[in-house]
């Protein structure tokens, strides 16, 4: 079917178009730009937006171009007057419910809506607002703010969760002029199973999808002459923030970005990839411990936040499976308000751990009640009462928020020289830098595990097998005669297939790499938009060169982490790993 | 709050294992099982966790179709048609005069404008309303108990009523 050809004429020329293909997609294929608002390659077909539609010969009413496939002898015209007026109607329509405070939206530089309404001639609404809906803006998820004023129900969101999350959070609530994207009773998205992945984010044509974001808290904290303002910046962030500032996608901005933090105020630039190294010796021993003593298998890795609550809601029998080792980010955390508070002698209370992650499901993460490991550490020696609580990791920003902040601030991103992170918990290896990619903490953890099992070096570094974009990849690797069976998945689709195995208690494997989002952490809910296939795909190549370039490319081999466990942890696994570094689950 | 009959749920969704579009089925089967002719949240909640259909979708659904209630209703059901034959023949003064003599009041903060759902006080009628019955040629129409009463005035409306609250509050 697939290799049938057709004979189809496009605005007057002849083409061979397969069968199968939708006019949009073979449009698209051949320069011919369609305006829509809801179609998304391989995630939605909602055909909901009603501005692709174009004139087949002897059909009666236009059609719309996503959802109309080719056929033999088709003769398609996609641009005449009655196009044109049908179109811009629609465009208008849409337009009319739709808020006209675009000064002062999150989205003003990449909103879709105004882009393609701009881009389609439209000058003027001659339609007026009918309002008949609740707007009243889902503030209730730590992560994603809902505005359904701005939604224009194209169901890219809807997709998406189902489709590709397989979560299903939201679904459209009523009908006719009283539809709305909205969840089960209306509760909101921080009352049902969301998982806080922020795919809906990426895919919304408008505003009416963005991060909470607190800012204005940051800045405060960045003036203020007592606070220890330090920053940890995740690995996927080097590979994306650059496009925040017109820079092409794929370019490695690791340098300038250190630069902007430390022009922004930040006291400390450290990295996020410090405490991926010291995550991959906790997890690597843990893998080694449960081989060894026949422990619950697969393990299954736990940085991906989003997927850990997924896990909690949808697979609570598995919660065994996971990893016991926070993320990096709240090891990173936990080890700045205890080890390195103690190194510098300073007060806890006075340091402030703000983030810059891909995520937004990060945000959540860092208000998880159990995540306050310093706070507890320092309890009896401090005196601490509860009215001095504090959290691990203060503030989290999105790559987006934080190039926000620095073009508040004025710089010159572009133009800023390249600067190194502070030591110590600035200091990391290759193996932490492919964290941000989907099977890089695989990797990462084989480099170190290979070499610890076996006491001699890896005869090749890199782990092809594991790598790009496949959605479920699986490798066997010989580790001293020992065969061990791995699988690594991206997006939560994916990864059921490989949690019903276990579920079903047929699962091969010894170790499992899940990433919540597509392509791993440089496709995360909070990277700069668009964030497509084609765009993971560069973010992807930047990571593994900027791993190559690493002089350590081997966690255990980090001398920042190595000193870590001689000043302070003792041990992978030991006491304090056990209260500072490793966590618990719930069934929701 | 009735306590939900998971046995009778259970056979409702086995009787349409395996079939295309069994979730309209079970939800319909579900609301006529519960004494107040509605579909609780436990009875939502039921249905997803022993169909694997997700709750947004199931909310999806019911909020789509007017047929379903997410509210208990009174012991005897009134549905006012309020398609464009109806209203052209007076269908809204009939959802007025209803609302007078059952001293209903429209709940504003309820947010769907153009939904009726009033339940009188004593729990004896609910008043709802329909986008159209398909029985324009006897407009206007309303719907009392499942049976549907055509070319309605309010004499004929105040009959009806009368009718069922003479015969008591406990019997349909």
């Amino acid at each position: 079917m697939a290799d049938k050809l057709f004979q189809v004429k496009i605005d007057g020329k002849n083409y061979e178009i397969a069968a199968g293909t939708s006019i949009l997609k073979a449009c698209q294929d051949i320069g011919i730009a369609i305006p829509t608002l809801c179609y998304l390659e391989g995630v939605s077909e909602a055909a909901a937006c009603s501005l692709c539609l174009v004139e087949i010969k002897g059909v009666k009413p236009l059609m719309r171009a996503c959802v109309t496939k080719v056929r033999d002898g088709m003769e398609v015209n996609t641009f005449s007057a009655r196009v044109n007026k049908a179109r811009k109607v629609n465009m208008e329509l849409l337009l009319a419910g739709h808020p006209k405070d675009c000064f002062v939206c999150d989205r003003n530089q990449d909103c879709e809506l105004r882009r393609m309404a701009f881009e389609m001639g439209i000058r003027e609404v001659r339609f007026p607002k009918v309002t008949t809906l609740e707007t009243e803006v889902d503030i209730s998820s730590p992560s994603i703010i809902r505005d359904p004023n701005k939604c224009i129900l194209c169901r890219r969101c809807v997709s998406v969760c189902s489709a590709i999350q397989a979560v299903h959070a939201i679904d459209a609530v009523g009908r006719g002029k009283q539809t709305k994207i909205s969840t089960y009773g209306d509760k909101g998205l921080g009352h049902v199973a969301c998982i806080n992945c922020g795919q809906c984010l990426l895919v919304c044509p408008t505003g009416a999808l963005t991060e909470q974001t607190k800012v204005s808290d940051i800045w405060r904290a960045l003036t203020d002459p007592k606070k220890i303002v330090m920053v940890e910046t995740a690995p996927a962030v080097r590979a994306a923030i650059g496009e925040e500032f017109g820079l092409e996608p794929g370019t490695l901005a690791t340098g300038k970005m250190v630069a902007a933090l430390r022009r922004l105020g930040f006291n400390k630039v450290f990295d996020t990839q410090f405490s991926a190294d010291l995550t991959i010796l906790e997890e690597g021993h843990e893998l080694i411990e449960r081989i060894k003593n026949k422990g619950v298998l697969p393990l299954i890795t736990s940085c991906s936040p989003g997927w850990i609550k997924f896990a909690e809601h949808f697979y609570p029998g598995i919660l065994k499976n996971l990893s016991t080792c926070k993320s990096p980010q709240q090891m990173f955390g936990a080890i700045a308000k205890t080890y390195y508070a103690e190194k510098m002698k300073v007060d806890p209370r006075d340091i402030v751990v703000v983030s810059i992650m891909p995520c937004v499901a990060k945000k959540f993460e860092a208000d998880r009640p159990e995540m306050d490991s310093a706070f507890h550490y320092w309890k009896d020696t401090l005196k601490l009462k509860p009215e001095d609580h504090f959290k691990d990791v203060d503030f989290v920003l999105t790559t987006r928020e934080a190039g926000r902040m620095v073009r508040e601030a004025g710089i010159d991103f572009v133009h800023l020289p390249d600067e190194d992170f502070d030591a110590p918990l600035g200091v990391s290896t290759g193996a932490a830098v492919i964290f941000g990619a989907t099977g890089g903490v695989m990797e990462a953890a084989l480099r170190t595990a290979y070499e610890v099992l076996t006491g001699n070096p890896l005869p090749k570094i890199d782990f092809e097998s594991v790598r790009g974009l496949k959605g479920i990849k699986t490798a066997e690797v010989d580790i001293n005669g020992m065969k061990v069976k791995i699988a690594v998945a991206h997006s939560l689709g994916h990864a059921r297939v490989l949690l019903d195995e276990i579920k079903e208690g047929r699962s091969p494997y010894a170790f499992i790499e899940i990433m919540t989002c597509p392509g791993g952490c440089i496709g995360g809910g909070g990277q700069p938009l668009p964030t497509n296939t084609v765009v993971r795909q560069k973010r992807i190549d930047a990571i593994y060169r900027e791993d190559k370039n690493k002089q350590l490319r081997k966690s255990h081999e980090n001398p920042a982490v190595l000193a870590l466990y001689n000043e302070f942890l003792g041990k992978p696994l030991g006491e304090k790993s056990h209260h500072l570094l490793h966590t618990t689950y719930v069934k929701r | 709050m009735t306590k939900l009959d998971t046995k009778a749920l259970d056979k409702v969704i086995a009787r349409y294992e395996g079939k295309p579009g069994r979730l309209l089925s079970i939800l319909e089967d579900a609301q006529k099982l519960d004494e107040h002719q509605y579909l609780s949240t436990s009875a939502l909640e039921y249905v997803s966790e022993k169909t694997g259909i997700p709750l947004s979708r199931i909310y999806s659904v019911v909020t789509f179709y007017a047929f379903f209630s997410l509210k208990p209703r009174g012991d005897h059901s009134i549905t006012v048609c309020r398609g464009t034959a109806c209203h052209t023949r007076g269908s809204k003064k009939m959802l007025d005069y209803l609302k007078q003599i059952l001293d209903l009041k429209e709940d504003e903060s309820s947010g769907q404008q153009s939904k009726v759902f009033l339940t009188t006080k004593d729990n004896q009628f609910t008043l709802m309303t329909v986008a159209c019955f398909g029985q324009c040629a006897l407009a206007p129409v309303v719907e009392i108990d499942g049976t549907i009463y055509s070319n309605v005035t309010e004499r004929k409306l105040k009959g009806l009523i009368d009718n069922i609250r003479r015969k008591g509050k406990n019997k349909k």
